[in-house]
């Protein structure tokens, strides 16, 4: 079932063009929005949570549309939003914090409202840090409370942008295990630009470059776009194809394939890589 | 922990209906605690247990009710409105009391200059109206308040929490300024003449917002009131003059035209709009 549905959708910031007349469909499950800095991921999302307005282009969500002033309000009842830089009071106590955002979500009711932050608390396991002041959480505790804010009021869709940015990996995987709980009964939007996140999570993924949505499918299907087109060898390719060195010693190439070399087994990074190009992929893996 | 004996089952069914005397209780009780078997035979009411254990973990963590929540809900302003205002960046304490020096500094130079021919006491004049337009400022949005891509998308968000944090930060800025003003020597009219400067300022800033973001708005109308009041400064009567009658009757005639500008485009401060 389509729970979001973009179409045409473009923004400019003056002479830069983040969004180039997108067109995507989000179902329920985890979706997966990958691509580079400056891919235009981040406008994409800022347009679905309603905090700016495209210059173009039309979104429903749930089928409702957010350019209309009364159904906006509508939209973000049923929106959770992780913004990148979600900007936490530092000085708030998360117990505190989730109460301010509930009342912002309109759950005005003491009890109920102390009942919801206990339960978003719980979800994101942090019910025993609800008196720790925000400064003082590590950085994946602050990720966990931002992802609280967000679940607060019970939203259809939750929008994550770039969640599992600077954790380590400890705090990656139990970050991970969060979300994949979300997409049992939500929709989740990540975008990410690690393809480790898109493996582990994601039923479906969406590629972005230069504001264009250049892929749509599942994983698989990104692995898929570099099929026998990743290769291992023993010495380095000649030419300027894009490869590197892996732990093994072999050189992994991506694109023609060298002399002596064999066919490999390709990742949702192959097909990342493969997609993006050749201008990427130069600069991104010597 | 388990004891090789145990309740009576009659024992224990009088116990769970309650109708057994305090020190057949205090018996029954000392038993169970030893006893996990015993225990186990009376059933929990977890409901019960869920509802107690939330009451005692939100006495422990939810905000505590203070002095000025207590005042404020007294007036009727119900309790989740305060929580909002709380969040306002210029009605933390560190703001308050930056205003408070401030408006004293003001207040004791007019005093400490009061006999000399230099006018210090119309320091105060171009002080008190730009103090709520800095709050103001400084009420919604970004940079002032970090969380403002969160607020934005939230149901709550939108024309009515701009107005419901600007009007919270004048009330402060302007309890404050009023009270440095019955402090200020010189002519009586001092104390008041800053009011409706202060009212065009801020509502001209909010109008303004609707097109810039507000510190841009409360940049050039506060940097236009100080560059008109400093250019008057070395004339005493064009200073009286902008704060004659005539002046305020057209400071409140613009107020009143801002504040229409201001509800006709009040949508303007909601993130989903075009602006």
């Amino acid at each position: 079932m389509t729970i979001v549905a973009v179409q045409g959708l473009a923004k400019r910031y003056g002479a830069t063009v983040a969004l180039d007349f997108v067109d995507m469909e989000i179902t329920v499950g985890v979706t997966g929005l990958l691509g580079p800095n400056g891919a235009g991921k981040s406008t994409l999302l800022r347009c679905l949570a309603t905090a700016l307005a495209p210059d173009a282009g039309t979104i429903r969500v749930g089928g409702l549309d957010p350019a209309v002033a009364a159904q906006r309000t509508e939209v973000r009842r049923r929106i959770g939003y992780l913004p990148q830089n979600p900007g936490l009071y530092p000085n708030f106590t998360t117990y505190d914090l989730l109460d301010y955002v509930a009342v912002l979500k309109e759950i005005t009711d003491g009890r109920q409202r102390r009942a919801e932050v206990r339960r978003v608390l719980d979800e994101v396991e942090l019910t025993d840090r609800a008196k720790t002041k925000v400064r003082k959480l590590s950085g994946g505790m602050r990720q966990r409370l931002g992802l609280a804010q967000a679940l607060l009021g019970d939203p259809a869709l939750v929008v994550l942008d770039e969640p599992t940015v600077g954790l380590d990996p400890e705090q990656r995987m139990l970050f991970r295990a969060l979300i994949s709980r979300l997409g049992e009964r939500r929709t989740v939007l990540l975008s990410t630009h690690q393809t480790e996140d898109v493996g582990a999570l994601c039923e479906r993924v969406v590629v972005m470059s230069g504001g264009r949505v250049v892929f749509e499918g599942s994983p698989r299907e990104l692995a898929g776009v570099a099929e026998g087109q990743v290769w291992l060898s023993e010495q380095p390719p000649v030419g300027n194809a894009a490869y590197w060195r892996n732990a093994d010693g072999f050189y992994r190439t991506i694109g023609h394939q060298p002399a002596g070399a064999e066919a490999a087994r390709p990742s949702i990074e192959d097909g990342y890589l493969l997609l993006l190009g050749n201008a990427v992929t130069t600069g991104a893996t010597r | 922990m388990t004891t090789d004996w145990h309740l009576d089952p009659g024992l224990l069914e009088q116990y769970e209906t309650g109708v057994l005397g305090p020190s057949r209780i205090m018996a029954v009780e000392a038993h169970l605690l030893a006893c996990a078997g015993c225990r186990a035979l009376i059933p929990a009411d977890d409901a019960w247990l869920a509802d107690s254990w939330s009451a005692v973990y939100d006495d422990i963590h939810a905000p505590r009710v203070g002095s000025i929540q207590r005042l404020l809900t007294r007036a009727g302003l119900p309790e989740h409105r305060f929580r909002l205002l709380t969040a306002t960046p210029t009605l933390r304490w560190s703001w308050v009391l930056a205003t408070a020096a401030v408006l004293m500094l003001a207040v004791a130079a007019a005093r400490v200059g009061a006999d000399s021919s230099v006018p210090i006491a119309q320091a105060f004049l171009v002080l008190a109206p730009i103090l709520p337009v800095i709050a103001v400022s400084g009420a919604y949005g970004p940079p002032a308040d970090p969380m403002h891509e969160i607020t934005g998308t939230t149901p709550a968000a939108g024309p009515a929490l701009v107005l419901w944090r600007a009007v919270s930060v004048i009330g402060v800025a302007v309890l404050m300024a009023t009270v440095a003003a019955v402090l200020l020597p010189g002519p009586g009219w001092y104390a008041a003449a800053w009011l409706l400067p202060a009212l065009l300022l801020c509502t001209g800033t909010l109008a303004l917002a609707t097109v810039l973001s507000l510190p841009v708005a409360a940049g050039i109308l506060g940097g236009l009131w100080i560059t008109g009041v400093l250019a008057a400064a070395s004339d005493e009567r064009a200073v009286a003059s902008m704060f004659g009658p005539t002046a305020q009757l057209a400071y409140l005639v613009s107020a009143v035209l801002a504040a229409a500008v201001l509800i006709l485009r009040r949508r303007r401060f909601d993130l989903g709009e075009n602006r």
